[in-house]
């Protein structure tokens, strides 16, 4: 759009932060599927946080009279075979899942991005080693290292962190260093090299910036992997311990009685299957409004 | 966009019916043709209202900057619009059929069979999971693949059509895509920059090979290109668009000999010329005038001296053995084809590559050293310009923070303040705004991002610039106003400058010393004037004999050297012409 | 051609090392005394002096693990702890139950995805792509034993077609297994399918956006030829590697699927064993799967190589 004396300038905007504000807002505006999947995230948040103002039954306390029954105008969502009201458990159970998973992604992705970057910047054998070690530690399946480590460890909540962790951590190298690695070539970061500058201040100034979009779209998909890992892990009886509420622990339990009170099973499963559609609605929708190829990125 | 002037005397209306065409019935017709996409939930007009004609045999080029529409118009011929675009008025008619209002049968066989078209980019054109003879095969028609291939002129041409793309050279492969074109016997070639991004001499058989085959087979064509020397040399007519209307449409030798509109006349007047002895001045009515180049006083420093250079590219040798000089004041230019070396020799000055012998010398210390071992005195005396200035400026921070980060860096701003006024200062001394200082490049032109990009080698106080085809991705208006840019700042602030570039005419307006580099081996140097008025090295005659000049009269300023053979022995290189013009040894051959 | 074969081969060969040592390390570094791991606190310290005797834990660590490689090469991989069996034989008969699940699951997933996600590639945009695209996104955030829970309610409970449970032990016929096979199948399918569909679908996209693809359109091919002829080689390509992985993962993928089910299978045998601290058979296992991935992703190595001539034929000449 270069012509003899046109500015090409729609409209003067400001740059840095606010730029940065007013672009996120203009992508939430243009993506449905973006706001959509991060309300539903917020709503989440809010009911694990409100938790004790929306129930006023106790998640854990048992009551063998009201034992298996169905919805009624006393308990919503019916109760389960200890008699706790299913959908106090529900509400209560996002907490553990999703503090969990929070914690975990934040730790994953940290980490996961700092060490990306560093291969793609570096290169060299550093690169090659880690891209060698990564590929051993992802051949073993991850609910198999988990469950090692559990097992070994325990199942407090800072272990099952942990344990992600270790699990989650390759993926998201190979993903940021893949981002990165497309960002490296680029002449800014070769003026930046030429200009003498050292890996640590190439990487925030130049790289970083240039791949927020992958690492945010990265955090949200990630995000509901880890709630789905936990939760198959609490499924599994390796995750949450028994009188915890927890999604994946209460199908578990109540899976026996089905026949009897579907609502026991049903509940917590549309909780985290709403939950892990709410985060990949904001994956889709951040890496389509920003341009980033997430399926390509993610494999 | 806004800016734009209309078209002043000629409307896009009339067009094709020039004397010689008048009786015969026109093949291609383009009337009154609006296109418009959707963005953002509102229209978009990229073409207004353009007709065209084109008779049976006749050549008519589209011509503009980017962004002006031409290939949207040239893709209409074949029925096709990019997603999200609509036609929002006239019809497209080809062969007496309206494109627009064909069956999908139809349109089909419209294309290939009547219509087809010649990419720009043949190795993208081409799929890279089919042999080359099933490609062109596909195109229907009755002539075989081989007969087809030889008559591009390819080689072996049996051999070839069981190659994939990707085995073949950007020549040879937009050589098959020709070939493809031409497989159904089409009436109407449509040519979207058909040799942009090959190296001047294969430009020049490419083109040779597309006219003699439409002189063959009887074809019209339709040629897009931004070139107007590709444009003198091709065309029978001439429409100029800008900003998706028609300027001005003329027979080509009315059009450059007297171009009428001032938009055109600014375009022509801006483009270099083989024989301008300095940079064109061009005047807001397209008046042309020459700026002569200064002298550079014989006592300037010597900014940089290498001796001797070598490079290696792991086990293969991109530069053997490359010595100049380039003194205060000075632009020297390094010319040459893609793979010559020249991009590799300014990266190694910049010290992003290490030379693998020779030395490359600077008062402040030794080049031949990379960037992060060079003392820092010496990284900010040697500074860099890149080529696509798209692609060299971080596209999440604002302009000034680009400018001002090498001021601090380099300590030549000493507080936050002082680098703030001074990247102000910077950006306007590169002729910008400084209020675009908050911008982000994306929000900045073309050519304006390539003035950010000047300003910011400028923060480090350089003494040695080097300019790596800082002007190849511009449009020809923009690159004039860059080169006058990089002359001026040279003047005041006394730079050394090394300029790379593959454009002999632009090479010609501003340097002052000529290095020809063919795979990485000096064949000629010595001072511009001297090397273009008597080329003694016959590949430097190739080049100069395959430049085009936006005029289809102008004579060719060299005539193609013979068949020729290195005859460079190590105690006896070079024949001195005098006045330090030297031409490698080399020796005919039969 | 050859050398880019040999590097591959190497290459995965390599990884595979590395993974048996960090299996290896994994299990045999858990933090405390391996024995007393095995038999918990409790256990009398004449148990575990024996079981440190049967394990060679006063060894140093570099020999047991050059001792349990040299076995596992002959197919080796020590005795159980828990049943007293040989693991070689208890793994091979296990895995031979999940191998019949994973060939149904693969046989429909990936034909299936492939379909639908070139489909919604093609259709971009338009009603199939969107029914397509929201079914891929449900199927990828439900985990594997809610939908195991879903088709068992539908198909077992509600429609009595499917067993529900397996009342059978690990020696079961395959004919014995056989009805109840396709519920935990179909688990699979979907999670793994969702993610092959997404997959198939971007990069149809993507290649129908190319150069060449408009190229052959305009040179007035069909359709179908331009989909078939000029897309599809390109587009398998990424998708070859998703296929691959998802293939691996099918490898961890059962464990939950096979419980729901109590399906006798490897990842059945992969939790009790877990539970057991019967550390012999986790190795296996995980050796096990660490051959699956890497054979997974060479194979996929390979085909990408049959699809792209550029990698074919590099080294001949101009």
């Amino acid at each position: 759009m270069t012509t003899l004396e046109s500015p090409a300038v729609p409209a003067p905007a400001p740059a840095g932060r606010v730029a940065a504000a007013t672009r996120a807002w203009r992508t939430l505006r243009s993506s449905r599927a973006a706001a959509i999947g991060l309300v539903i995230v917020a709503v989440h948040l809010l009911i694990a946080l409100l938790a004790p103002v929306l129930t006023s039954y106790d998640p854990i306390a048992n009551n063998a009279s009201q034992a298996l029954l169905g919805p009624s105008w006393e308990h919503l969502a019916g109760t389960d075979q200890y008699g706790r009201d299913v959908l106090a458990r529900v509400l209560y159970g996002g907490r553990y899942a999703l503090g969990v998973s929070l914690a975990a992604t934040l730790l994953t992705m940290a980490l996961g991005t700092v060490v990306g970057c560093a291969a793609a910047l570096r290169g060299g054998w550093f690169d090659d080693v880690l891209m060698r070690v990564l590929d051993a530690v992802l051949s073993v399946p991850s609910i198999l290292t988990l469950l090692v480590i559990v097992t070994a460890l325990g199942t407090g909540s800072g272990v099952i962190v942990f344990a992600i962790g270790v699990v989650c951590v390759p993926q998201v190298i190979r993903v940021v260093r893949g981002a990165a690695l497309a960002v490296v070539p680029a002449d800014y970061v070769t003026a930046a090299r030429a200009r003498g500058e050292g890996t640590w201040s190439i990487l925030r100034r130049e790289v970083l910036p240039n791949i927020t979009d992958v690492v945010c779209v990265e955090a949200a998909m990630r995000a509901s992997w880890v709630v789905l890992l936990i939760s198959s892990l609490s499924f599994l009886g390796f995750g949450a311990d028994p009188p915890t509420p927890d999604w994946g622990l209460m199908v578990a339990e109540n899976r026996t009685a089905i026949t009897v009170v579907p609502m026991a099973s049903l509940a917590p499963i549309i909780a985290l299957a709403t939950l892990v559609v709410g985060l990949n609605l904001a994956a889709d929708g951040l890496s389509k409004a920003w341009g980033v190829d997430r399926i390509r990125e993610g494999s | 966009m806004a800016s734009a002037s209309p078209a002043s005397s000629t409307s896009g209306a009339s067009t094709g019916s020039t004397a010689s065409t008048a009786s015969t019935a026109s093949i291609v017709s383009v009337a009154g043709l609006s296109v418009a996409y959707r963005s953002g939930g509102r229209e978009v007009p990229v073409v207004h209202e353009v007709s065209l004609e084109v008779a049976p045999g006749r050549t008519v080029a589209l011509v503009g900057e980017s962004g002006s529409g031409k290939s949207t118009v040239a893709a209409t011929l074949l029925g096709h619009l990019r997603h999200g675009s609509r036609i929002t008025g006239g019809s497209v008619r080809v062969d007496g059929k309206d494109v627009f209002a064909l069956s999908a049968q139809e349109l089909r066989r419209l294309r290939g069979g009547t219509v087809a078209m010649i990419a720009q980019n043949a190795g993208h054109a081409l799929t890279p999971s089919m042999r080359i003879g099933r490609q062109i095969e596909e195109a229907g028609g009755d002539v075989p693949v081989v007969d087809l291939l030889e008559q591009v002129r390819l080689p072996r041409p049996a051999e070839l059509a069981r190659r994939y793309p990707h085995e073949l050279s950007g020549g040879q492969q937009q050589r098959v895509a020709i070939a493809m074109a031409i497989a159904a016997r089409p009436k109407v070639l449509v040519l979207d920059e058909p040799t942009t991004g090959l190296d001047v001499v294969t430009q020049r058989s490419v083109l040779d090979l597309i006219g003699a085959l439409r002189d063959e087979l009887g074809l019209a064509a339709v040629l897009v290109s931004h070139d107007l020397g590709v444009v003198a040399h091709m065309a029978d007519e001439v429409t100029v668009l800008r900003s998706g209307r028609v300027v001005e449409a003329a027979p080509t030798h009315r059009l450059f000999a007297a171009p009428e509109d001032p938009y055109t006349r600014r375009l022509l007047a801006s483009v270099p010329r083989l024989d301008d002895t300095g940079l064109a001045i061009v005047g807001d009515a397209g008046q042309r005038e020459v700026r002569p180049k200064v002298e550079v006083p014989a006592d300037a420093p010597v900014a940089v001296s290498a001796r001797d250079v070598t490079i290696d590219y792991g086990s293969s040798r991109a530069v053997h053995g490359v010595s100049f000089d380039v003194r205060r004041g000075e632009v020297l230019a390094l010319v040459g084809e893609s793979g010559s070396g020249k991009s590799t020799l300014a990266w190694t000055l910049a010290g992003l590559r290490t030379p693998s012998g020779g030395t490359m010398a600077h008062d402040a210390g030794d080049l031949a050293r990379p960037a992060q071992k060079r003392p820092l005195s010496l990284r900010r005396k040697v500074q860099l310009v890149f080529q696509n200035a798209d692609m060299s400026l971080n596209p999440r921070r604002a302009v000034g923070d680009t400018v001002r980060r090498p001021l601090r860096f380099f300590g030549t701003a000493s507080s936050r303040t002082e680098a703030a006024t001074r990247a102000r200062q910077l950006i306007a001394d590169v002729r910008l705004d400084p209020a675009l200082a908050d911008r982000l490049p994306a929000q900045l032109s073309g050519g304006q991002r390539q003035r950010i990009g000047i300003a910011r080698a400028l923060a480090g106080e350089p003494d040695v610039l080097i300019a790596d085809e800082i002007t190849t991705a511009l449009d020809v208006s923009v690159q004039a106003d860059v080169l006058r840019l990089l002359d001026d700042l040279r003047r005041e602030r006394q730079l050394a400058c090394l300029f790379i570039s593959h454009d002999l005419a632009v090479v010609r307006g501003i340097a002052d010393r000529v290095v020809v580099l063919r795979h990485g081996v000096v064949v000629e140097e010595g001072p511009t004037e001297a090397v273009f008025a008597a080329p003694g090295h016959p590949y430097t005659r190739q080049l100069m004999a395959a430049a085009l000049e936006p005029d289809p009269d102008a004579p060719p300023l060299a005539e193609p050297g013979p068949d020729w053979a290195d005859a460079a022995e190590p105690d006896d290189m070079w024949t001195d012409h005098g006045d330090g013009h030297r031409v490698r040894r080399w020796r005919a051959v039969a | 051609m050859f050398s880019f074969v040999a590097r591959r081969v190497a290459a995965a060969f390599g990884t595979l090392v590395l993974s048996s040592v960090l299996v290896f390390l994994a299990v045999q570094a858990l933090p405390g005394d391996v024995a007393t791991q095995v038999l918990g606190k409790d256990a009398t310290a004449d148990a575990v002096a024996a079981l440190r005797e049967k394990l060679k834990l006063d060894q140093p660590a570099w020999e047991r693990y050059a001792d349990w490689i040299q076995g596992a090469l002959h197919g080796d991989f020590g005795t159980s702890l828990v049943s007293g069996k040989a693991v070689g034989g208890e793994v091979a008969l296990y895995l031979g139950n999940s191998a019949v699940i994973a060939l149904v699951t693969i046989l429909f997933a990936v034909t299936g995805s492939l379909l639908l996600g070139i489909l919604a590639g093609l259709y971009r945009d338009r009603w199939p792509d969107h029914l397509i695209s929201t079914v891929s996104l449900v199927g990828m955030s439900v985990p594997e034993f809610v939908v195991a829970t879903v088709l068992v309610l539908c198909f077992s409970v509600a429609l009595p077609m499917f067993p529900a449970v397996v009342l059978y032990g690990p020696e079961a016929s395959v004919g014995q297994l056989l009805p109840a096979v396709w519920l935990p199948a179909a688990a699979l399918a979907v999670v793994m399918a969702a993610y092959i569909v997404r997959m198939a679908r971007t990069s149809v996209i993507d290649v129908m956006a190319s150069e060449y693809v408009t190229t052959a359109r305009l040179k007035g091919l069909s359709t179908w030829r331009v989909v078939t002829r000029h897309t599809l080689p390109s587009a398998l390509l990424p998708t070859l590697h998703v296929i691959a992985l998802n293939v691996a993962w099918l490898a961890g993928g059962v464990a939950v699927v096979e419980n729901v089910f109590n399906y006798p299978g490897i990842g059945k045998l992969m939790l009790s064993s877990v539970q057991n601290r019967d550390l012999p058979v986790i190795q296996a296992i995980a050796l096990i799967s660490a051959v699956v991935y890497v054979v997974c992703n060479l194979a996929a190595d390979l085909g990408a190589m049959a699809l792209n001539p550029k990698l074919r034929t590099r080294g001949r000449t101009r």
